[in-house]
């Protein structure tokens, strides 16, 4: 940033200091938590080796058998990757009908779909519970979890896809039209390979958001399907005996998530705002 | 069929998809709020199927509003966990956002760390800060107190200052767990994790902002504040607007934390309590989730007006 005359000790120094201090405590549970996983659960809670201390990979090593790891992350990986497909699907081909092929209605149904999102979940628990239990014998499928991950993601995804096709010069399109592309043509030939990053960016959005959500997918499982948001949920270790333990299965919860987050900070903002701030 | 009718078909399936999972279950909540329906009673057996036989009218609303005691205290709740973490992440995100807006070494790795919290499991944010961090015995902040009052301790052996110490009352660690404080845990922990989200967004903001405005303005000898005042703050009220009502929607359904923290103990709000009312009498909670609707709707309208401006721009 060039503002002009600003070139005190100040800014110079002390900022970026500051900039850096805050930074590492925003940070510093998640260290503390990645710190804590490599403690054995005794040494964990003893102040005498708060930072000093001989790290140990037991609780890594033992998480299949404290807590079943592996089943919860197999299931989190199914549920996510399945409905961020399926989102994607089924997001693509309506943002290319919106954006290139836009009604009357277009803005009052992409804007319907976006209240969508704002329903409290917890206003529909209750049938949601009834529906997947009694009727639709699906409760504790991944079929179940798959077909909510991606209806809850479904109207983020079609806002990006939309902000990023709307992107396209309508000309290219229009020059496919003359060639005589299909409309499975256009998609293909034209439209996907011109928004490719920004459809790969939403893809990583909408898997973020699958992999964190801990509302349906605690309350519309118990063991087939649990994710790990179950996993966490269910074993909060009250007495706060076993903190090697819980840390370790929680920076695998979460490392691979806070990873692929870094990589589309930027493009996050488009999908959190609905394309309002880019 | 004309060339137009395909590609305006492909919307089809999404909103399809999105009616259902609108109406559906909305529309049976709805239906519940106005029948009588528990799930177990043994004088009432009829109650427990949801039929229309069952009609109650606007009781189960009447219920809820004015019988049940937890309504006005779990709608409270929701507005003060909801306003706190609103106020505490956008000033601590216009800061922020402020104080990285500038190049300096190691910009890029402290965006990075900074962004970090937002990715947390909600699960596992809650687990870690109300164990780890703010258990009073166990977690860093039993630990920290404890480091003081030994240091304290030993302090009143030295001479000559000892007597000075001695005054030192022993300090207590706060139990985020009790009545009292757990509603600030919730806000500590949740503004924790969406603090970066508004960082971010600012900071995007921030980089749009007209250079040669500002420094225009620095030659005519403007103050800083001035500056942020009269230049910033405008520039960036479209992304405050937008942080806090996404915030708003976020946190009216806030869940997992306060489970995990107390279970409602100090912190109910109104999702935990339409779960707790729907552990049997869903009536009840099914009233309580259609206000719940209501009030999430209000937000909402204002930012789809908001969005929808940028929408065909």
């Amino acid at each position: 940033m060039s503002v002009v005359g600003q070139s005190t000790k100040f800014s110079t120094v002390a900022l970026p200091v500051l900039a850096w201090l805050v930074a590492l405590v925003f940070f510093f549970p998640i260290f503390w938590m990645m710190l804590t996983s490599f403690k054995t659960d005794a040494d964990a809670v003893k102040p005498e080796f708060l930072f000093i201390f001989k790290p140990t990979l037991e609780n890594y090593i033992n998480m299949t058998e404290n807590y079943d790891y592996w089943r919860f992350a197999v299931n989190s990986v199914i549920t996510t990757v399945f409905a961020t497909a399926f989102s994607l699907f089924v997001g693509v081909s309506s943002a290319y009908a919106m954006a290139f092929n836009p009604g009357r209605h277009t803005k009052d149904i992409l804007m319907w779909m976006l209240s969508t999102k704002m329903l409290p979940a917890a206003a529909v628990l209750y049938p949601m519970t009834f529906l997947t239990k009694s009727f639709l014998n699906l409760f504790d499928t991944h079929f179940l979890i798959i077909l909510v991950l991606s209806l809850i993601n479904l109207p983020i995804v079609i806002w990006m896809l939309f902000t990023y096709f709307k992107e396209i010069p309508k000309e290219i399109i229009e020059a496919g039209k003359m060639d005589g592309c299909s409309v499975w043509g256009e998609i293909k030939d034209i439209v996907l390979p011109l928004a490719w990053g920004g459809l790969a960016s939403t893809a990583l959005l909408c898997f973020i958001f699958c992999w964190n959500e801990a509302y349906w997918t605690v309350r519309l499982t118990t063991t087939d399907a649990a994710t790990l948001s179950k996993l966490i949920e269910g074993n909060r270790a009250p007495e706060g005996l076993f903190f090697g333990r819980l840390s370790a299965v929680s920076t695998a919860a979460v490392g691979p998530i806070v990873v692929l987050g870094w990589f589309c900070q930027k493009q996050l903002v488009r999908g959190l705002t609905f394309g309002a701030v880019k | 069929m004309s060339s137009r009718a395909l590609p305006r078909l492909l919307q089809a399936p999404a909103v399809i998809l999105l009616l259902l999972w609108m109406l559906v279950p909305l529309g049976m909540t709805l239906f519940f709020s106005f029948i009588r329906y528990v799930l177990n009673n043994l004088r009432r057996p009829e109650w427990t199927t949801p039929s229309i036989e069952n009609w109650r009218g606007f009781g189960n609303y009447e219920y809820v509003l004015y019988k049940a005691k937890d309504f006005w205290l779990a709608a409270q709740n929701s507005l003060i966990i909801v306003g706190s973490i609103i106020f505490v992440t956008v000033v601590l995100g216009l800061a922020i956002a402020i104080l990285i807006n500038r190049t300096f070494p190691g910009r890029s790795i402290v965006r990075v760390l900074l962004i970090s919290p937002f990715f947390v499991m909600p699960a596992v944010n809650a687990v870690l800060w109300i164990n780890m961090i703010l258990d009073p015995v166990l977690g860093l902040n039993g630990l920290a107190v404890e480091g003081l009052n030994t240091m304290a301790a030993s302090l009143r052996e030295a001479p000559l200052l000892g007597q000075f110490f001695s005054l030192w009352p022993k300090i207590e660690p706060v139990s985020f767990r009790a009545t009292q404080t757990a509603a600030l845990a919730v806000i500590i922990m949740v503004s924790w994790q969406w603090t970066p989200f508004a960082v971010l967004i600012f900071m995007t903001s921030l980089q749009s902002e007209d250079q040669q405005q500002k420094e225009a303005a620095i030659l005519d000898g403007v103050g800083a504040w001035a500056q942020f005042r009269y230049l910033t703050i405008p520039h960036l009220a479209r992304p405050i607007a937008i942080v806090v009502m996404i915030q708003a929607i976020f946190h009216l359904s806030l869940y997992a934390e306060i489970e995990i923290v107390s279970r409602g103990n100090g912190n109910k709000n109104l999702p935990y309590l339409i779960g707790e009312f729907a552990s049997n009498n869903i009536g009840a909670a099914s009233a309580t989730g259609i206000l719940a609707v209501i009030m999430a709707n209000i937000v909402a309208i204002f930012l789809l007006r908001i969005v929808g401006k940028s929408l065909m721009d």
